[in-house]
């Protein structure tokens, strides 16, 4: 009695059972769920034809250096390697993709799809929780500058999030030049620009209102700034609106891209889950194009983003037009969980429970309902044990039934949990 | 229908804005009752939950999509940093962020040497003496009482909201530069933003109307 509580707890041994902050184990029920749901992505993005391909876990920083990156410099877990060249657990999958492209398909000029799983890192502050390793699936599409392969990276991600067993989400697309070609026109200094960048990010536009008001900028286009959080309902009037106010060619063609998304995404069906907004801005540097982010209900952040990046692939000295789409599995599996989309139990497979005299019927058996597709699962019965333990056993497993081999050709069949 | 959840800063930030609420027509009971010992309300014929938290904790719930909603200084949006839109400035609350200390302090602020500074606003006051004055400044964090710190010694200056500056003056302290102007703000979490858009869209005109009234 009396004693502090917090100096008995052992700080020493028990330090082995936890993870560090930020990952975590993923087992039972939750692991076939995740499994489940990553293969359902992933044959959507096969039946594309898309092919895998695999990078390795961590690459030379400069892959992810500032023109090429998704992350800033100090979210990335570094490391040194015997060289002393710094590496970095990747955080993003796009960025080596297109390395291994300008690397192994340096003369193919036609199409390219690859697609992926894999963990991705960000070393981001504790305790705001948030996970700092996720799974990605994804598909890149390279060498296809058409509007056409826009908007079949926005079905396919349609297609992905309903295949995963999603049925409410909102697909949100906008177009990189938009913006670029706006700030562009304004002349505003590449510090203005970031700051305006960010305040429209963050949809502060009273913010934008006040920046705009400090800086040298025409009526008209100051008019389109401040326009962008209504521009969200009718495309048409928004093209209007915006070409009776701009020059700029960059901003013509980005809305011109963005028409043709619209309506060839109607030809897919997915009209509903898209819309377009001109205000959206690009989170990645490398973006050129059309972007994109998926939202659903139960959780704070985009399941699955996406874009155009024509300038990319030729960093790694290759000119290539491409366009991406990542889905964060396990976004989508905090969503699904959270909209209540998951199973809650798993029941498979069957226990083959056999005495050591029967050991030679017992692996014919296994290996017979094995060929047929059957899960099984080989227990030898110990006789200290009693037959009711097995039963509680399966029960906690989820094991469908018990083959119990009493003799040479005597086998009772339990049903547990069928 | 769906909840929409608000996240409100407790004290006199909650008041008025549920005053301001109440203006465009979304009340809430049950919250008037000021010995209820409940945590979250509901108005359930409208489809709003409305909970208090502490100031700092705003933003987290909101980015974190707990909230859909919340009313917070922008003080605290900055400190703790969070991916959040920042839709409305509600015009009240106002105040300024500041460095602040004794008359003597100025020399130290002006020739850019080594300068202890304690804050509630670690983030910021770090900010601002890297990144805007690129002096290298050691910070000192605190809970309260700031205005404390330079009487007795913990650190030459802070970096503190301020209202009026009776405090700072009581205590023979002074602003000696500003960092930029306070009021409270309206945020809303990214994805409900667009799940939700229309119902949050119209709250935010609606809001925007009473203010500019």
């Amino acid at each position: 009695m009396g004693q502090d509580r917090y100096m008995e707890w052992d700080s020493s041994g028990g330090g082995l059972l936890h993870t560090p902050g930020g990952v975590k184990d993923t087992y039972g029920v939750l692991c076939a769920n995740k499994l489940k749901v990553q293969d359902a992505v992933h044959n959507v993005l096969r039946s594309y034809g898309f092919r895998d391909i695999q990078t390795p876990a961590f690459e030379y920083f400069d892959i992810f250096s500032k023109e090429r990156g998704t992350v800033a410099s100090k979210e990335m877990f570094k490391f040194f390697d015997r060289g002393n060249n710094t590496l970095v657990l990747r955080p993003d999958m796009t960025p080596p993709i297109a390395r291994c492209v300008a690397k192994y398909y340096k003369d193919e000029h036609m199409q390219l799809r690859l697609c992926y799983i894999g963990n991705t890192f960000v070393n981001t502050d504790k305790y705001k929780g948030k996970l700092q390793e996720v799974t990605q699936a994804g598909a890149e599409l390279f060498n296809d500058g058409s509007s056409d392969a826009d908007a079949e990276m926005v079905a396919l991600t349609a297609e992905c999030l309903l295949k995963s067993g999603l049925k409410e989400f909102q697909i949100e697309a906008g177009h990189a030049g938009f913006f670029n070609g706006l700030a562009e026109e304004a002349g505003f200094s590449e510090k203005d620009t970031a700051k305006l960048r960010s305040l429209i990010e963050s949809k502060n536009f009273f913010g934008v209102e006040d920046l705009l008001d400090n800086l040298t900028v025409s009526k008209e286009l100051k008019e389109i700034f401040l326009k962008l959080p209504d521009m969200l309902n009718n495309l048409d009037e928004a093209i209007d609106f915006v070409k009776a106010r701009s020059k700029s060619e960059m901003v013509y063609k980005a809305m011109e891209r963005l028409k043709k998304l619209e309506s060839i995404i109607q030809s897919y069906g997915f009209g509903d889950y898209v819309t377009i907004d001109l205000s959206m801005l690009s989170n990645y540097n490398y973006y050129t194009g059309v972007i994109f982010r998926a939202y659903t209900y139960g959780n704070g952040e985009a399941v699955a983003t996406g874009g155009r990046y024509d300038g990319l692939v030729s960093q790694f000295g290759k000119e290539a037009p491409a366009i991406g789409l990542a889905i964060v599995i396990d976004q989508l599996m905090t969503a699904l969980s959270r909209q209540k989309l998951l199973g809650t139990d798993i029941v498979q497979g069957i226990i083959i429970l056999y005495p050591q005299s029967l050991r030679d019927v017992a692996l014919k058996n296994a290996e017979e309902m094995r060929g047929k597709g059957k899960i099984v699962q080989l227990v030898r019965k110990s006789s200290s044990v009693p037959l009711e333990e097995y039963k509680e056993y399966a029960k906690r497993m989820g094991i469908e039934r018990i083959l119990y081999l009493k003799s040479e050709d005597e086998t009772e069949d339990w049903g547990i949990l069928i | 229908m769906r909840y929409i959840t608000f996240a409100l800063a407790k004290g006199r930030l909650a008041k008025h804005t549920l005053g301001l609420l109440e203006k465009i027509g979304i009340t809430c009971e049950e919250m008037k009752d000021e010995k209820t010992r409940k945590l979250i309300f509901t108005n359930e014929e409208l489809g709003y939950k409305f909970f208090l938290s502490k100031a700092t904790d705003v933003p987290t719930y909101v980015e974190l999509g707990a909230a859909d909603i919340g009313v917070v200084g922008r003080d605290t949006i900055i400190e703790e940093g969070r991916k959040l839109y920042e839709v409305l400035d509600l015009g009240f609350g106002k105040c300024r962020m500041c460095v602040a200390g004794p008359a003597s302090a100025r020399k130290q602020l002006n020739d850019g040497s080594l300068i202890r500074v304690a804050s509630k606003y670690p983030g910021i006051a770090k900010d601002y003496f890297y990144n805007c004055k690129h002096q290298t400044a050691e910070i000192i964090k605190l809970n309260g009482s700031v205005e404390l710190a330079p009487i007795v010694g913990l650190s030459e200056v802070i970096v503190d909201i301020v209202e009026t500056g009776s405090t700072l003056k009581e205590n023979g302290l002074e602003v000696l530069e500003e960092i930029c102007p306070l009021s409270a703000r309206v945020v809303v979490n990214e994805v409900s933003m667009k799940m939700q858009h229309e119902r949050i869209t119209k709250l935010i005109h609606d809001l925007k109307q009473v203010i500019t009234e």
